[in-house]
């Protein structure tokens, strides 16, 4: 399998500096908005639907599709929006940061684009608050082109800045945070293409998604579906994290082995260990064992092991570390960023941490093995997103993959690394809140 | 609107087949089918469904997920399995009552809502038998007082946020929040301040746990002692249907019987609140007479009933009656029947004057939901006159109606205004009165007799009722006449005033109708025995010794006005859920004379901002003797519209100066939306000597 | 410029009758006082014509707002797996080592405040240890002495 792939997201990277607006547009950029702006609407969603692309932000579903849904003026007479999902705040997944650290002017030739195709004259840009540095260089960038009317047309572009709160990355939640709300998710339908930001249809897009953008307009949506494979078009910017020699993120093509993304990309395993595990696709996809990474990186390839690549973050762990206690910790990062809305994600998260951490330390019987898997499926399926679905079931799948593992935690009354593990008493924000002084929790 | 066939849909639910309107909510569907499912959060009256406790979960054919009951509408052909047919369904229900109980305090026998609780209830029906739960519950700070009105218990509390949204989306009062996320949440007020709005005790009702209870309720009684007695609220115009629960003899609490084209199930704090003067410690139990400047002897009924018939003689026919306008239709007429014909006493101080024309506009409040333009045209704040009707308004102009203040310059589809005399070009128009009763008070006393009102000096006046007594105006014509003869509940509102003093009884001690605002007319039942004789009873007595005959029971007198004024409805016909009577033939536009906008540009003519001091809703003597109250007294706010404040710079929150003709007062601004540039408000109580006319500045 | 003209002017970029301008409201008033005091919530709320409560609500449903106060600089560790994995948690006791103080503290001298944070996403340039809101990357245990060192000489306040 090839490592080598041609850029389309980071293109021109290498060797240049493409914060620069002068050096964006001497690598050929701002030309495919003048190319979508001379075609209709109609026509760019059209080009969308046959590049088949789809969307980075975890769903996967098909961007021009959801294009399609924005209803037209006349159906209802509101101003259309479109908003860009830079929350990225998934465990294991830090390409957003990297995509408008680097190419901030694709990412915002790809806005005014999307722009123009679902007729919209007015662009947020929800960013995670603790991303200073893209947000500093995307401020930068919008500034550079204050005196390029022809670039910005009449669209508005606004950066708002999220406060921490990974949950606001589940798109509803984020158009209740964008409207000043805490960012507790909607129940839907309605969907955002009908009713989302201020109840006027929206489309809510990723950053890798609309930065993928203006590269389709300029080859056309056929050319770049004839990229990667059937169902995973184009490239993939995946973040790649954990014990791997060179963490970071590479543009790859989809259908590359996650064996050959570890190896050739990320240059093994260090220290001389050996693999134990794969986190796919960021905190919420099930694991894959050192057995199954052979498996290519595409939608239908880990669709076949009941996983997914996520938001493509993925997180490779080493023989040091315990599964009980990495199911400790993502569960802990579940339970602190549960919005509270649903009694399910709410109350089950919170439990779940709790049963895993009498396995750990060695006070658990198999009665709570069990009580732990019916917890999870009593919370997978019924809760109002997906956040307390994902912790039931990635915590399903560590017990599936790893039983014997939990198993030995049972039998010899405490954790088998005996303090060895890698993630051993890690301290998880929730376990700091009792001396926090970020929000009052009454005793 | 009419429902075609087009719009009803079929959709299966447990395998019986119903047809609903295409969007209806399945919750509603499956009740039309008679199959409940159980709901924590779901309210309809909050608005939007918002799927959050999952307590509704259903299957339905075709999706792979269990589905939430109250955010899911009825489509064509849908079929849908409950907790009663589905086994998937009764699993997702358990789990979640398992979820709700994790945390959830299992302190049901010394919880005021046992015995009244979903959440007890729907345990015993779908709950887990037992605990699977071994790690400690949650634990907090109990109770803990939100306002002197309302206690939190956080550990029942299960996070429906039906008391959030309903101060977020209904009151619209932004007082009542979450705090922190996840599970972590709390329900809160803003660093432990009260819940101050005018209708913060609804949440009292909307906890389906024992989370948020009333203090005055707290550990009163159990749900099998009580009663609840089907009444009308007394103490505004709007007349909201209450039901007062009673145990012993005693009101407890004051809960809402949802009327929905009148109340939707609201009650403003006062009417819930208020029932403590029932038992104030200046409540006149014995007729009174003046022994002092300021101190009266009792005296006995036989003693009292010989004195107010002398007195009476002594007043004859320059009599003059003061009116308060929260007597019953009822008392009102009796009171009116013995000065009228009894004495030839014509003249009356009535307390509203209502126009007939109102009558041909007549619609139910629940009118406003559909509207698309109002015009408020009322100088004070509607809360303050009507509270339910500011939440009328605000459902409305969340549902996209736009809502004007002063005078309208377009057609509208409803006029709320308490400007006697206007033409009424909009389709529903409601009329603010000043008092609960006015309406009925004043077409009791044009019932009872027809001569005309003499002029002159009164040698005796008549004070019916606290409202009268405490107004300034009758309180200068009484000081001006030689007799004054009162009837009332409070010494303080006759010390120094009344020679003579009957006792009278509150709404929550009496049979007998009233009109409300709309002009439905509506029964108050007696909750409890009031410590005095009914004022009826002694009226019959006293009318007896002019000759006029009185009959001491209210349907009885009822009836012999009904046909005068209410087209010949008889007492028992009057449900417990009145009906509005049909408007009357409106007059043709030829005849609908003076332009509203006239009144008020002449009113607005003048320099610079005018000043409307306006009575607050928190006053008055039920307010002044209930002490849990005290707190929601307006504290020093001057109500000004964005554009004056933007004229002087002035910011929301920032104190300014008041002043006008050299007096100056320092207020807190306070930005209003429902308020026409160029006005100005502030409660009656912080006016001070401020003239009509004032400058605010910062 | 004042605190409330500086909330007027973000209050205009969105629109009318929204409650957008809370967050950056909220970042406003806490760029100003180093954390969100009652006063400063209820400044924000006045000047957005709004309660208090809302405020308040919204800002502690985030953990980037503060409702205590923080010392003059704050230390946030990355200990998500990812950082976890190569030693994040190493780097959280050498700066408690450091500073004499827990995760979810502020040194006596009130210079520095230390928190455990979940993913920061830098996950491959791990451990990330986000200093005043700037993230530094493949922080090692090593590292701390230095950086706190950095932080209680150089007296500037956080900020972005
Ligand atoms: C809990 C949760 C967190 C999410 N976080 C993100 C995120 O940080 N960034 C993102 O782009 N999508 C995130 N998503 C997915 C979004 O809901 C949404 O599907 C996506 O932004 C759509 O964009 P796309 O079609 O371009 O992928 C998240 C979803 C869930 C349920
Ligand atoms: S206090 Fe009552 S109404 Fe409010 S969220 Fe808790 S359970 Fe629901
Ligand atoms: S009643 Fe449906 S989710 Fe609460």
């Amino acid at each position: 399998m090839a490592t080598e792939v041609k850029k389309i997201v980071l293109a021109g990277t290498d060797d240049h500096d493409l914060t620069k607006l002068a050096e964006y547009e001497a690598v050929g950029g701002y030309k495919a908005l003048p190319k979508a702006r001379a075609m209709t609407p109609q026509e760019v969603t059209e080009e969308l639907i046959t590049s088949e692309l789809r969307g980075r932000g975890g769903a996967f579903f098909p961007t021009g599709r959801k294009w399609s849904f924005v209803p037209s003026k006349e159906q209802i007479p509101k101003p259309h929006y479109l908003v860009v999902n830079a929350d990225e705040s998934e465990p294991g997944s830090f390409k957003d940061n990297e995509i408008m650290s680097r190419v901030p002017h694709r990412f915002i030739e790809g806005c005014l684009i999307t722009a123009h195709s679902i007729d919209s004259k007015h662009v947020f840009v929800d960013i995670r608050g603790e991303y200073s540095g893209p947000y500093e260089i995307l401020v930068n960038a919008l500034e550079e082109l204050k005196d390029r009317p022809e670039i910005r047309g009449d669209v508005t572009i606004v950066v708002h800045r999220g406060a921490g709160a990974y949950i606001c990355g589940e798109e509803t939640a984020l158009l209740e945070s964008l409207e000043g709300k805490r960012g507790q998710p909607r129940s839907k339908p309605p969907f955002p293409a009908i009713s989302g930001l201020y109840a006027s249809p929206t489309v809510v897009n990723n950053v890798e998604t609309i930065t993928t953008v203006p590269p389709i307009i300029e080859m056309g949506g056929a050319e770049y579906a004839k990229l990667g494979v059937p169902n995973t078009r184009g490239t993939r910017v995946v973040s790649l994290s954990g014990n791997v020699v060179n963490g970071g993120n590479y543009e790859i093509a989809p259908g590359m082995t996650v064996r050959a993304i570890i190896d050739e990309l990320g240059g093994g395993i260090p220290d001389g260990r050996e693999l134990k595990a794969v986190v796919p696709g960021g905190s919420s996809t099930v694991i894959l064992t050192k057995d199954e990474i052979d498996v290519g990186y595409d939608f239908d390839s880990l669709g076949q092991l009941k996983t997914a690549m996520g938001s493509a973050g993925i997180v490779v762990l080493d023989d040091r570390c315990c599964i009980v206690q990495l199911g400790i910790r993502f569960s802990e990062f579940y339970e602190h960023e549960s919005c509270g809305k649903c009694t399910p994600c709410r109350e089950g998260t919170r439990w779940l941490t709790a049963i895993l951490r009498k396995l750990e330390d060695g006070r658990a019987t198999q009665a709570d093995l069990d009580l732990l898997l019916d917890v999870c499926d009593r919370i997978n399926g019924k809760c109002l997103c997906p956040l307390g679905d994902s912790d039931a079931i990635i915590i399903a799948s560590y017990v599936a993959k790893f039983r014997d593992e939990f198993i030995a935690h049972i039998e010899e009354g405490g954790c088998p690394f005996g303090g060895e593990s890698s993630l051993d008493h890690v301290l998880a924000p929730i376990a700091m809140h009792t001396h926090s002084p970020v929000a009052e929790v009454p005793a | 609107m009419t429902q075609t066939v087009q719009d009803l849909v079929t959709v299966t639910i447990d395998e019986r087949q119903v047809q609903v309107p295409k969007g209806t909510g399945i919750v509603e569907t499956a009740a039309s089918a008679g199959i409940e499912i159980p709901v924590f959060c779901y309210e309809p009256r909050l608005g939007a469904p918002v799927g959050a406790c999952r307590m509704c979960l259903v299957e339905v054919e075709g999706m792979p997920k269990l589905q939430a009951g109250c955010t899911l509408t009825a489509q064509d052909g849908m079929i849908v399995k409950t907790a009663r047919s589905s086994a998937l369904a009764a699993e997702g229900q358990n789990s979640t009552l398992e979820f709700i109980l994790v945390n959830h305090p299992l302190d049901c026998p010394v919880c005021d809502k046992g015995g009244e609780c979903p959440l007890q209830d729907l345990t015993f029906r779908y709950g887990p038998g037992n605990t699977r739960m071994t790690f400690p519950k949650r634990t907090f700070e109990k109770p803990i007082p939100i306002s002197p009105l309302i206690a939190l218990d956080r550990e029942r509390c299960i996070l429906c946020y039906r008391c959030t949204r309903f101060s977020e989306s209904v009151a619209e009062d932004g007082q009542l929040v979450a705090i922190n996320r996840g599970a972590q949440s709390v329900i809160a007020t803003f660093e432990d301040e009260p819940y101050k709005g005018h209708f913060s005790g609804n949440v009292t009702e909307l906890c389906p746990v024992g989370a948020l209870t009333s203090t005055q309720y707290r550990f009163e009684a159990r749900p099998w002692e009580i009663q609840n007695v089907p009444t009308v609220c007394g103490l505004c115009p709007v007349g909201c249907n209450t039901a007062a629960t009673t145990r012993e003899g005693k009101v407890k609490r004051i809960l809402s019987r949802n009327h929905p084209e009148v109340d939707e199930g609201w009650l403003c704090d006062k009417g819930r609140f208020a029932f403590d003067h029932l038992h104030a410690r200046d409540r006149i139990t014995t007729p009174l007479r003046k022994a002092g400047p300021r101190r009266f002897e009792e005296l006995s009924w036989d003693d009292a009933i010989d004195t107010a018939e002398k007195l009476l003689r002594d007043g004859g026919s320059s009599t003059v009656t003061a009116l308060s306008g929260n007597e019953s239709v009822e008392e009102a007429y009796a009171l009116a029947k013995v000065m009228r014909q009894g004495l030839s006493a014509d003249s009356a101080v009535l307390p509203e004057e209502v126009p007939d024309a109102l009558d041909s506009y007549r619609a139910p409040l629940s009118a406003l939901r559909e509207a698309r333009t109002i015009a408020v045209y009322c100088d004070e704040p509607v809360v303050e006159r009507a509270p339910v009707v500011e939440l009328w308004l605000k459902a409305a102009r969340r549902k996209g109606a736009t809502i004007t203040y002063g005078a309208p310059d377009g057609p509208v589809d409803a006029l709320v205004t308490d400007q006697p005399g206007l033409t009424f070009g909009a389709d529903n128009v409601y009329y603010l009165p000043r008092t609960p009763n006015g309406r009925g008070v004043t077409d009791a006393w044009s019932a009872a007799g027809d001569g005309e009102p003499v002029d002159g000096k009164p040698r005796v006046v008549v004070i019916s009722g606290d409202e009268a007594a405490t107004d300034p105006a009758v309180r200068a014509m009484a000081a001006d006449a030689e007799i004054v003869i009162g009837i009332g509940m409070f010494q303080e509102s006759f010390r120094g005033i009344a020679d003579l003093v009957l006792p009278g009884t509150s709404y929550l001690e009496r049979d007998g109708t009233t009109i409300n605002l709309e002009g439905r007319l509506q029964r108050q039942r007696r909750a409890v025995l009031a410590p005095v004789p009914d004022v009826l009873a002694w009226l019959s007595k006293l009318g007896e010794r002019f000759g006029v005959e009185l009959s001491p029971h209210s349907s009885v007198v009822f009836d012999e006005i009904s046909g005068k004024c209410f087209g010949g409805i008889s007492y028992a016909d009057i449900g417990e859920r009145a009906e509005l009577p049909a408007p009357a033939e409106r007059p043709s536009s030829a005849e609908r004379t003076s332009d509203p906008g006239e009144t008020v540009a002449a009113a607005r003519s003048a320099q610079g901002l005018r000043l409307v001091a306006y009575r607050p809703l928190f006053s008055g003597p039920a307010v002044d003797r209930t002490p849990e109250l005290q707190f929601q007294r307006p504290s020093g706010d001057v109500q000004i519209s964005r554009e004056d404040a933007k004229k002087r710079g002035i910011r929301h929150g920032q104190n300014v100066t008041v002043t006008s003709n050299g007096t100056t007062v320092e207020l807190r601004a306070h930005i209003a939306r429902d308020l026409a540039a160029g006005t100005v408000r502030v409660a009656a109580s912080d006016a001070g000597d401020l003239h009509a006319s004032v400058e605010v500045t910062s | 410029m004042s605190l409330y003209e500086a909330i007027q002017d973000v209050r205009a970029i969105y629109p009318d009758d929204s409650e957008s301008a809370v967050l950056p409201a909220l970042r406003l008033a806490q760029a100003e006082y180093g954390w969100l005091s009652p006063d400063a919530l209820r400044e924000v709320a006045d000047a957005l014509e709004t309660t208090p409560a809302y405020c308040k609500s919204v800002a502690s449903f985030y953990d980037q707002f503060h409702l205590v106060p923080i010392g003059e600089h704050l230390v946030e560790v990355c200990t998500n797996v990812s950082c976890a994995v190569v030693g994040a948690q190493q780097v959280v006791e050498a700066f408690e080592g450091e500073l004499g103080c827990h995760a979810g503290e502020t040194s006596a001298d009130g210079k520095v405040t230390l928190r455990a944070v979940e993913c920061l996403g830098g996950c491959g340039w791990a451990t990330i240890v986000a200093v005043d809101n700037h993230y530094r990357t493949h922080v090692k245990a090593d590292d701390v002495p230095a950086i706190v060192r950095e932080l209680q000489g150089v007296s500037e306040t956080h900020g972005d």
